[in-house]
């Protein structure tokens, strides 16, 4: 990893969590993450959507934690590095959002 | 295969699980391109099978030939994508092949390699094939074994198959085809090959115009790739097929860039070689001043650089098999022999002889090879030089025959000998003290070389022009090789010594034809000499007479400029 990622200052958060909350994703309140529930119709679409995630994941070097049982998947994205959310968090999110409705 | 994916997604996956549709389509979504997807696979398969030792996993068609041929890995990878059917298909059309009579079906694939400008190396690469052996196979009829003509049918289906894939592909882009053509090679893509049809039509524009615009460039693009697409029995513009021959607007530029450089080259060596200058009225704006001077008659001889070079190189190659014959002749152009030609031909049928223009420095490097044969004395000074040929017998001749007009087989580089000699080392190195007069110059340095001998005599000659019975004197062998070399530019001191003359016939017998000439001795232009000394070092041997025909030229290692290559004299004969 690149030098330290910074988390995101008030004026992002002020911005961008709005959209975020929108989409359905939500605050954790124990910690400086967001959290979101998939459902799908089946396992197949739920796996498939994982492996897109995961391939995305990879390349930008940013994971997810997350949950899977059968057709529901839970994410909740938080940088490790400073403790809370970062710009990476937000890039995922919009691209997770992508991906399920592949 | 790429139809057969398609089907299979559209009318749900009958192999294929929801699952695997599913992961399928992540891959593919996460920036994998189809074609990429595809190969990894056959390479992951194949890594996989060859270390777990399943050779059995080989496609079929390429089985015989890897194992036979110590398993190739090249082709397997492509068999990898086909499918059992596809393998099939090409097993039958392999063995179909291997009924047919195998001169007709090396024609066959011989011409379709032409068609398409593959280069045999690629073959070579995938077949596992000797490439001496195909090479022989496909343009000889040499015999050669089932088991390895079944790999070469096999490539060939193969090839067949991927060029008319490359072809289709173009409706979906060129990229798809071309990695598919290229990157199973090894990764390695084909050298770019000019097709003849795109060669006809860059000389005839060249001719129009040396350099090009932009537009221009693009134009002869198009046309060239039509062109192609024409020779290979293909639609235009379905450019993809072309692989790595596809003619591109970089392409064009460096053959134009080539072409102009090649000229600039050949008129330099014309420059700078002053026995090209014989003509003249031709030659004449050929030369610089200085060196016509020395040439005196040469520059009458000599047709024009240009032609005299094509002489050279036409006479060159048509001489390695008949050095010996031209020996005695002057390598400019015959027809303007006239006494005082001096030429250095070479006389060792090695020479090289670069048919068009002269590479630089192939040419000379391949000259230097060249070694005097056993003929006398070799110094062989010039023996680097391309002009220059090996002693031989007839060591260097320089100018032209005197009478004989004819064949000159100079060699192609007598232009350029002048110019080539600086770059060489001569064997003996004659020091040129530039400062003593030419007639003073008995170069020790030459060591024993008969033709030494003879050249002490030369200067008398040279500066007397009567000296018809001197010159016969002179040991009659052979010509008493004055070599004259003129150090650096100085051309004209050359002629001073007037010893410009040339020629030198290895044999005798050539120059029983025209004896002497006493003409040539006589340098047309009396010109004062300028120069002295400097340039010209005629080399006298101390040794005399007779006969050694070799011919040293001993540039004077730096300046050799414009030498004024040795001039033989012929003696005699």
């Amino acid at each position: 990893m690149a030098g330290k990622i910074q988390s995101l200052s008030e004026e992002e958060r002020a911005h961008l969590l709005p959209l975020l909350r929108n989409a359905q994703w939500v605050e954790v309140g124990t910690r400086d993450a967001i959290y979101k529930e998939f459902i799908f119709k089946d396992f197949n679409q739920a796996f498939g959507f994982m492996s897109r995630v995961a391939l995305q994941a990879e390349k930008m070097d940013h994971h997810p934690e997350w949950f899977n049982v059968y057709n529901k998947v839970q994410i909740t994205l938080s940088t490790h590095d400073c403790g809370g959310l970062s710009q990476r968090d937000i890039t995922m999110a919009t691209f997770i959002d992508q991906a399920s409705l592949m | 295969m790429e139809e057969r994916i398609e089907e299979r997604a559209e009318a749900k996956p009958r192999s294929l699980t929801a699952l695997q549709e599913q992961l399928i389509w992540a891959l593919l979504g996460s920036g994998l391109s189809r074609d990429v997807l595809v190969q990894a696979i056959g390479e992951l398969q194949r890594d996989r099978s060859s270390t777990g030792g399943e050779r059995g996993e080989r496609g079929d068609g390429e089985s015989s030939e890897e194992g036979e041929m110590d398993f190739p890995p090249p082709i397997f990878r492509e068999l990898e994508k086909l499918s059992p059917e596809e393998t099939a298909k090409l097993r039958a059309e392999v063995d179909r092949l291997l009924q047919e009579d195998p001169w007709h079906v090396a024609k066959i694939v011989k011409s379709y390699m032409q068609q398409h400008n593959l280069p045999q190396r690629e073959v070579v690469e995938s077949t596992g094939l000797n490439q001496s052996h195909l090479s022989q196979h496909l343009n000889k009829g040499t015999p050669m074994k089932n088991q390895k003509r079944a790999s070469l049918y096999t490539w060939y289906v193969k090839k067949q198959c991927e060029i008319s894939q490359q072809f289709t592909n173009a409706k979906h882009g060129l990229a798809s085809a071309e990695e598919q053509g290229e990157e199973t090679r090894k990764g390695r893509r084909n050298r770019f090959k000019w097709g003849p049809a795109s060669l006809q039509i860059l000389f005839h524009a060249y001719e129009r115009q040396k350099n090009p615009s932009k537009e221009e460039r693009e134009g002869l693009v198009e046309d060239c790739n039509r062109a192609e697409c024409h020779q290979r029995g293909v639609s235009s513009s379905q450019l993809a097929g072309l692989g790595s021959n596809l003619v591109t607007e970089v392409r064009v530029y460096n053959w134009f860039a080539n072409r102009r450089k090649e000229e600039a080259f050949r008129h330099k060596l014309a420059l700078d070689t002053p026995f090209t200058n014989q003509s003249a009225s031709s030659s004449h704006h050929n030369i610089p001043p200085s060196p016509e001077h020395v040439l005196w008659g040469l520059t009458s001889c000599f047709p024009g650089v240009k032609y005299s070079q094509q002489i050279l190189c036409d006479a060159v190659s048509s001489a390695r098999g008949s050095v010996g014959e031209r020996v005695g002749r002057l390598v400019v152009s015959p027809a303007q022999l006239e006494p005082s030609h001096t030429l250095l031909e070479t006389h060792n049928p090695k020479l090289v002889s670069s048919g068009g223009p002269l590479p630089p420095v192939s040419t000379l490097t391949s000259l230097h090879s060249l070694s005097a044969s056993p003929a006398s004395s070799q110094g062989l000074i010039m023996a680097s030089l391309p002009s220059v040929m090996s002693l031989g017998e007839s060591s260097l001749l320089i100018g032209l025959a005197s009478s004989q007009a004819k064949s000159v087989p100079v060699i192609n580089n007598v232009g350029g000998g002048f110019t080539t000699l600086q770059p060489i080392s001569f064997q003996q190195q004659l020091h040129g003290s530039s400062q003593q007069p030419i007639s003073h110059q008995l170069q020790s340095h030459m060591g024993a070389s008969p033709f030494m001998a003879t050249m002490a005599q030369l200067p008398c000659h040279m500066y007397n022009k009567s000296d018809s019975p001197q010159y016969h004197t002179v040991p009659s062998s052979l010509l008493s090789q004055a070599m004259v070399i003129t150090e650096g530019s100085s051309l004209g001191t050359l002629t001073s010594l007037t010893a410009v003359r040339q020629i030198l016939t290895a044999d005798p017998e050539e120059l029983t034809d025209s004896p002497l000439q006493e003409d040539s001795l006589h340098m047309q232009p009396q010109t004062p000499v300028p120069v002295s000394s400097e340039s010209l070092e005629l080399y006298p041997v101390s040794q005399t007479t007779e006969s050694h025909q070799s011919h040293i030229l001993s540039p004077s290692p730096t300046d050799i400029g414009s030498y004024i290559p040795t001039q033989m004299v012929s003696t005699a004969q």
